[in-house]
């Protein structure tokens, strides 16, 4: 077999200006990503994407605050991508809640469920925020330091007991059930 | 006897190689070519082999399965054997009467490919996908078939060689009427089979997800894009062989030169063909389904049957 360390800093160098997004923009911080991959900011040039499938993304943006419900889908989108996965939380909410510190129905610690590789501050933070947090997660790949996607699998009794507090045991199943019957059923069979 | 052979799997790996390499460069002229219709300054040109070499490099892989890998690796090869049957300058590694039908067969195959792999997947994006992308193929077979019997018809053979040696003596062929009409007809599939706008409904990126696309990851996706590229080198190449007159260069003494001028008249010819199908991609919105084969047996057919028509009398 060939020994593929020799062509890790080609890959490095490969998956740092190759991050394609998976197009799952939660909250208000959607409305940031069109000037970004439009021609007034143009982040094509970096060689990212935006990608609707979660099985080619390599960088996963969680663009405001977070809710149970989203917090779902969240998760279930963040494990559905092939690793090595990167994850960018812009602005306060995801960070410590932001303006929602006291609402019932906001998840203010992001990183209790999923890992999370650079966090903006900012309520919203302006285009240039999210380039610059952008080029900070380019060089962590670089020099190796973003292994959000190591951690969740290393920590993943911890993640799990935390998601499990919030939504009950079994909730994947749960979910499952209620979104593909067909392919839940057969696995009885 | 040994040796020829060695020459010619030579050959056949160079030829993959130079068609790897080209179909990279064109995914990404197409990406800078649209970036600079929408203003923007868009990624480097070698974008597309970073992506494949990222993707390729995933550390975890997800199969659902045997025909999941196989269908992948069926599109790969069904591109690769198509590539080898279309005469490259005065080189053809694979040549044998009747492969013009053989060819236009074996450019559509591997849609057939990929769809096998979206279908096992289970995915209801990937099905829907692949219903639109088999219905595409089903509208474009008509205006295509005409186009083919069109050219068959006008050079009274079915070998593409030959058909590119009489447009050596003759000039290119849509220099005459019948078969400048099946040219454009042929154009307007090649749309469709670049997965360009007003016919990409099968991908269709912020509607289903990428269709057939969805699923796929990791390495899987590499190798797709990697025939992504070969694809459209063959494609294009296809097409300015039988209506862009090909490129058979013998004013050389050195049979090196001559095919390397071959190859760079070829590739002026391909870029064309690839900028008319960029540009109509760039400006035009996206057709759906039921639009796009109305029309494809409409306006397409009508010309192409004028060109068999015209070229048969």
């Amino acid at each position: 077999m060939v020994d593929w360390r020799l062509f890790e800093p080609l890959f490095e160098f490969a998956r740092k200006r190759s991050l394609w997004i998976v197009s799952f923009c939660t909250g208000c911080g959607g409305i940031e990503m069109p000037p970004l991959m439009t021609s007034r900011y143009d982040l094509e040039r970096f060689g990212m994407m935006a990608n609707p499938a979660p099985r080619m993304a390599d960088l996963f943006l969680i663009t405001g605050y977070v809710t149970p419900k989203t917090l779902k889908r969240i998760i279930i989108t963040y494990e559905l991508q092939p690793d090595p996965k990167y994850v960018m939380a812009h602005g306060s909410c995801p960070l410590n809640g932001g303006v929602y510190w006291d609402s019932y129905n906001a998840i203010k610690h992001l990183d209790k469920y999923i890992p999370v590789d650079v966090v903006i501050a900012g309520c919203m933070p302006r285009p240039e925020a999210v380039m610059d947090g952008i080029n900070k997660i380019m060089e962590m790949i670089e020099n190796g330091t973003a292994d959000s996607w190591k951690r969740y699998k290393e920590n993943y009794e911890w993640y799990k007991k935390n998601q499990d507090e919030l939504f009950g045991e079994g909730w994947r199943e749960r979910e499952a059930r209620r979104w593909i019957p067909w392919l839940m059923d057969k696995k009885e069979e | 006897m040994i040796t020829s052979m060695i020459g010619i799997a030579l050959k056949a790996f160079l030829i993959l190689l130079y068609a790897t390499f080209v179909g990279f460069m064109f995914m990404g002229i197409i990406r800078i070519v649209t970036a600079r219709i929408h203003r923007r300054v868009g990624p480097p040109i070698y974008q597309p082999i970073l992506d494949t070499i990222k993707l390729l490099s995933k550390k975890s892989n997800i199969t659902h399965g045997l025909i999941y890998d196989f269908g992948v690796l069926y599109a790969l090869g069904a591109t690769i054997l198509a590539l080898m049957f279309i005469p490259l300058g005065s080189i053809s590694i694979l040549r044998a009467y009747g492969d013009l039908i053989l060819i236009t067969f074996l450019l559509e195959i591997p849609m057939l490919g990929i769809m096998f792999a979206a279908m096992s997947s289970g995915n209801p994006w990937a099905g829907l996908g692949s219903q639109r992308a088999l219905l595409t193929l089903l509208a474009v077979q008509v205006p295509l078939g005409f186009a083919i019997v069109a050219l068959a018809e006008f050079y009274d053979t079915f070998s593409t060689y030959q058909i590119v040696m009489a447009q050596q003596t003759a000039g290119w062929s849509i220099t005459y009427l019948p078969l400048l009409l099946a040219a454009v007809a042929y154009d307007i599939v090649l749309q469709a089979m670049f997965g360009k706008e007003p016919f990409d409904i099968m991908i269709a990126p912020g509607e289903i997800s990428l269709g057939p696309m969805v699923e796929f990851g990791g390495k899987h996706m590499g190798i797709l894009q990697i025939q992504h590229a070969i694809a459209l080198f063959a494609e294009t190449l296809f097409f300015s062989n039988i209506f862009l007159g090909g490129a058979v260069v013998t004013a050389f003494a050195s049979s090196i030169l001559n095919t390397l001028a071959s190859l760079g008249i070829l590739l002026i010819k391909q870029l064309a063909v690839l900028l008319i199908a960029i540009f109509i991609g760039a400006i035009f919105p996206r057709f759906t389904i039921d639009q796009a084969a109305r029309f494809y047996w409409k306006w397409p057919t009508i010309i192409a049957a004028a060109g068999a028509i015209l070229a048969a009398l």
